[in-house]
């Protein structure tokens, strides 16, 4: 059964089709790209499933659930969870903060009970603390969770941002190029990563790559877009071969 | 740990509150005036750095929110024959006339009705960002004192309000504040204090993290006007006199300074900004007169203290941005781990 799907959606910026017609399908449990040249519209099509654009036309599905033109808390709240192309850490706030402010929509209280420390209260934030302390051992950041997140390294950096996005208990995971600036060693320790989170957290995981050798290890089925158009899909031995694919990219680069 | 944080915490109060006590009673009444409204500013920085420092949604309405305040409760308090004499122009609206109460209920209806008009008017100007927001809530502000000075028959117009009970002493002014410190300490470290911060740090991770910007936003602005409200009635019940020409933009400018000389998100540098630089600016008082050299006399020059501040306003922003504290709080954590009490236990 299809946990995510897309039907048609089309995103336009006034004169600007970013993405046309998109239409995918996310089984339960499974690995799928989405790749195409630099501008191709990728980020946009997250950004419509996310809610951060109501699509122009066309629905998104989740669960069977129409959740086209949710607000982008509340599709977070329902299950599914992103990170950014370009990091989007809480920057001055700590490795630790990182992740407990996104284990806040979970909590169930009001700002009045948290200033006065009902009892209710304190368990839920020793409960959001523990969760998050025993996260970010998992993704092996515990060393660092005192630091203030812009001073990590990049890696780590990335890692957090998937360990955030982990922390709003997520059915669903979008990952916006994971791998961009690492080199193809770190790129692959990223990806048995990936699916090590997959596994653990129960997750269906769609991401974005723009290098194709990157998705092709992990994903059972790809995505291909350029200039918003779904000029492909299918399995990566299919999406290696395609003639259109080869053309998009080898026009590029 | 937490216990002993409390410990150290109420001790805390009860010496600060001892040296007030101290400071109260060899203090001239110049000097308590100084150190009543010394308390008040702390108020009014904290309201403002709730929303400007923590929240980071730049609004400039405190002078409004602390207009709505001080009027409500002069209003509340001024006994009815007081009232009845002040308003010779128009008699003061019948269900207005004859209510007098005491201190306390005046002050929480103040932060009240100042908090409600805030959350009216954060639903349409919270959808603005930075420079926008800004200056709808200057404006809004201004709207404020063009509404007061029109209500003739309930705020007694530009004549304004003369022989408010003179209430704020050193301890309604300073107890105000330590409640106003303790909860907001409370709050920014709560996980509702964490999703501000996130809101500060970036909205577009924040809404992603499943945090509503709309009801965060809202919540902050509210409690901001609150407490402007609360400061803007203790203000009124230490000068003994409002009126609508006191709550221009310069009020807000005055304790934007604070927030900023403290650092733009930090408790602890709103209430050290707030005693230094409401000080000077009595302190500075003295450039607004002539001042005598022996020797010479240098003319002095009305407004020249704000001259002074602006400048002081400048270079801050450009060269010490981050303010005494930057974002850092002070915590006892932090003074238990100091070199001063590690040696000690080493050697015990
Ligand atoms: N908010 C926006 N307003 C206008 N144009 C946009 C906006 N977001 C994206 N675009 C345009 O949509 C196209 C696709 O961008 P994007 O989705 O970021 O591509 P990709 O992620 O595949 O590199 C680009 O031409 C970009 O300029
Ligand atoms: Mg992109």
């Amino acid at each position: 059964m299809a946990i995510l799907k897309t039907e048609n959606i089309t995103m336009k910026f006034g004169g600007i089709t970013a993405v046309s017609d998109f239409t995918m399908e996310l089984e339960k449990n499974k690995i799928i790209g989405l790749i195409g040249p630099n501008g191709a519209g990728k980020t946009t099509a997250f950004n419509v499933i996310t809610g951060v654009y109501k699509p122009t036309s066309g629905h998104i599905f989740y669960n069977k659930e129409n959740i086209t033109g949710i607000k982008p808390h509340n599709i977070t709240k329902l299950g599914i969870a992103r990170t950014f192309q370009n990091i989007r850490l809480f920057k001055e706030l700590s490795v630790l903060e990182n992740v407990l402010i996104a284990n806040h929509l979970r909590l169930k209280s009001n700002p009045f009970s948290a200033v006065v420390n009902t009892p209710n209260y304190v368990r839920q934030e020793k409960h959001m603390i523990e969760k998050s302390l025993a996260l970010l051992e998992e993704v092996d950041l515990i060393d660092v969770k005192d630091e203030k997140s812009f001073s990590l390294p990049y890696g780590y950096q990335r890692r957090l941002e998937i360990a955030r996005a982990l922390a709003t208990e997520p059915k669903v995971l979008l990952l916006d190029e994971p791998a961009a600036g690492m080199n193809p060693q770190e790129s692959n320790q990223l990806m048995e990563f990936i699916i090590k989170i997959r596994d653990k957290f129960d997750l269906s995981i769609f991401m974005i790559e723009h290098h194709m050798q990157v998705v092709m290890g992990v994903c059972e089925k790809i995505y291909v877009l350029d200039h918003g158009i779904t000029i492909a899909q299918g399995t990566p031995h299919e999406i290696q071969n395609n003639p259109r694919v080869i053309e998009a990219y080898l026009g590029v680069e | 740990m937490k216990k002993k944080k409390i410990i150290l915490s109420l001790i805390a109060i009860i010496l600060f509150f001892s040296l007030l006590f101290i400071l109260n009673s060899v203090f001239n009444s110049h000097q308590t005036r100084i150190l009543r409204l010394c308390g008040i500013y702390v108020v009014l920085a904290l309201s403002l750095n709730l929303i400007n420092g923590f929240t980071g949604q730049f609004s400039l309405g405190t002078a409004g929110f602390m207009a709505i305040g001080a009027y409500t409760s002069a209003i509340l308090t001024m006994p009815p024959a007081q009232k009845a004499s002040a308003y010779y122009l128009e008699p003061i609206v019948p269900w207005l006339a004859d209510i007098e109460m005491s201190f306390l209920p005046a002050l929480i209806i103040a932060g009240l009705i100042s908090a409600l008009i805030g959350f009216i008017v954060a639903a349409p100007v919270l959808r603005l960002r930075d420079d926008y927001l800004a200056i709808a809530t200057l404006g809004f502000s201004e709207i404020i004192r063009v509404v007061i000075t029109n209500l003739q028959n309930i705020t007694n117009g530009s004549l304004g309000l003369k022989g408010l009970p003179n209430y704020t002493n050193v301890w309604w002014s300073w107890g105000v504040a330590v409640v106003c410190i303790i909860f907001m300490a409370l709050l920014i470290n709560s996980s509702y204090g964490r999703a501000l911060k996130a809101i500060r740090e970036d909205e577009i991770a924040a809404e992603a993290m499943g945090i509503n910007l709309f009801r965060n936003k809202l919540f902050a602005f509210t409690v901001s006007s609150f407490m402007a409200g609360v400061g803007g009635a203790l203000l009124g019940h230490l000068m003994g006199t409002i009126d609508p020409l006191m709550f221009r933009f310069t009020l807000t400018y005055n304790i934007l300074l604070i927030v900023v000389v403290g650092g733009i998100g930090s408790i602890t540098g709103s209430v050290i900004s707030g005693v230094i630089v409401t000080v000077a600016m009595e302190a500075l008082r003295i450039v607004d007169g002539n001042i005598d050299l022996g020797f010479m006399v240098i003319k002095g020059i009305p407004g020249m203290r704000m001259v002074i501040f602006s400048i002081l306003l400048m270079v801050i922003i450009l060269f010490f941005r981050r303010g005494i504290m930057g974002t850092n709080e002070f915590s006892w954590k932090w003074i238990l781990e100091s070199k001063l009490f590690k040696k000690r236990k080493e050697v015990a």
